[in-house]
């Protein structure tokens, strides 16, 4: 099993059903795996805001859904979750694939990244990072649960501790 | 130096509250996402109901509720009531739309050529940019455009009946909206998932 595998597993279990994505390399194989299940309904973004939206219009009719994106795609959705998210109360899942910490070779990704829980906490958004293979599960379950008790997005940070970095210097 | 040196083009002759009337008149049961400005103000005025959802913020988000609404609910008609600006704002979301191509949506756009709402400094459709080529652009294959009351009406009974997703841009005029929407957000939300229960 990888933290692909039992993320995927528990997105099915908890019924988030709308995927709405920005590639991120870390987060392809799952993006791959809920194009492949037909029980996902899978939105690829031009820009990650557009998921805030997309899902906020999901909840309204019902359904739920997850939000995944690299780091840089917090900064592009600040004012969709700010004005729209978290004033009219639309739970959801934030999955973040984490730059700019342990093993970046990017002097571009610093800054977003070590801005992220920060920027999390100044809106007022809960989130959870996940750092090892054990925690996975029950860290994920627990957010969704939160997110839908709260009535807000919920965060989870995909850690490089967990999912590696790239060699590149 | 570096200034917009085009001719500012004179907008279109539909009143925005008129048409929306008409719109609500034809399609009573519809669902219908209100962007922030002037389209929600408008659709606040025709009388306020519970399948009306406004954005009192999120510039440029509109479409993409719609767009979600849509996916959601495949048997119920959305419509999307947006402004020049807010597409401007987030010209993907008509990429997204024409990628997932949901049948039963119908964005309009208001498209007066200026941002009214904050003392009517001209927008991009006033010079140089044309929204309906950028939807076919973007991949969105029923896309009209109307510049007079009398062309919406034609019209809407199209957008109304064949399968979207269509992308209408209406050329209106520059009427005020004085009327307001409820304001609280919670309220509003929790009201329109209730409209939507009932509907189905």
């Amino acid at each position: 099993m990888t933290w692909t595998d039992i993320v995927f597993e528990r997105l099915k279990a908890n019924a988030l059903e709308m995927v709405c994505h920005v590639p991120d390399s870390v987060i392809a194989p799952l993006i791959t795996r809920v194009e492949a299940d037909p029980f996902f309904t899978v939105v690829p973004l031009t820009r990650e805001e557009e998921g805030v939206g997309i899902l906020t219009g999901a909840y309204l009719g019902g359904r739920q859904g997850c939000l995944m994106m690299q780091v840089s795609g917090l900064g592009n959705s600040v004012n969709g979750l700010a004005s729209l998210a978290i004033p009219y109360q639309i739970p959801f899942l934030i999955l973040i694939s984490q730059r700019g910490e342990l093993g970046e070779f990017n002097p571009a990704q610093i800054a977003m990244g070590k801005a992220a829980r920060p920027l999390l906490d100044s809106l007022g958004i809960q989130h959870f990072t996940l750092r090892r293979m054990d925690e996975v599960a029950a860290l994920t379950d627990g957010a969704i649960k939160t997110a839908y008790t709260a009535c807000q997005p919920v965060a989870l940070i995909l850690s490089t501790e967990l999912v590696g970095w790239k060699n590149e210097r | 130096m570096g200034r917009e040196r085009q001719a500012i083009k004179r907008s279109g002759s539909i009143n925005r509250l008129e048409a929306t009337r008409h719109l609500v008149n034809r399609a009573p049961q519809a669902l219908i996402i209100a962007g922030p400005g002037n389209a929600k103000f408008d659709l606040a005025d025709t009388g306020d109901r519970p399948q009306h959802f406004y954005l009192w913020n999120s510039l440029g988000l509109a479409p993409s509720v719609g767009l979600g609404l849509a996916l959601a609910q495949p048997k119920q008609q959305v419509i999307v009531l947006d402004g020049d600006g807010g597409t401007l704002m987030n010209p993907g979301a008509l990429v997204t739309i024409a990628r997932l191509a949901p049948l039963n949506l119908l964005h309009i756009v208001w498209d007066n050529g200026q941002y009214q709402l904050t003392g009517g400094q001209p927008t991009a459709t006033a010079t140089v940019t044309d929204l309906p080529a950028m939807g076919r652009g973007a991949g969105l294959q029923l896309v009209a455009t109307v510049t007079t009351m009398n062309e919406f009406e034609i019209g809407l009974e199209t957008w109304l009946t064949e399968s979207g997703p269509w992308l209408v841009v209406a050329k209106i005029d520059a009427s005020p909206a004085p009327a307001r929407p409820p304001k609280d957000p919670v309220w509003i939300k929790l009201r329109f998932m209730q409209a939507v229960n009932k509907s189905n």
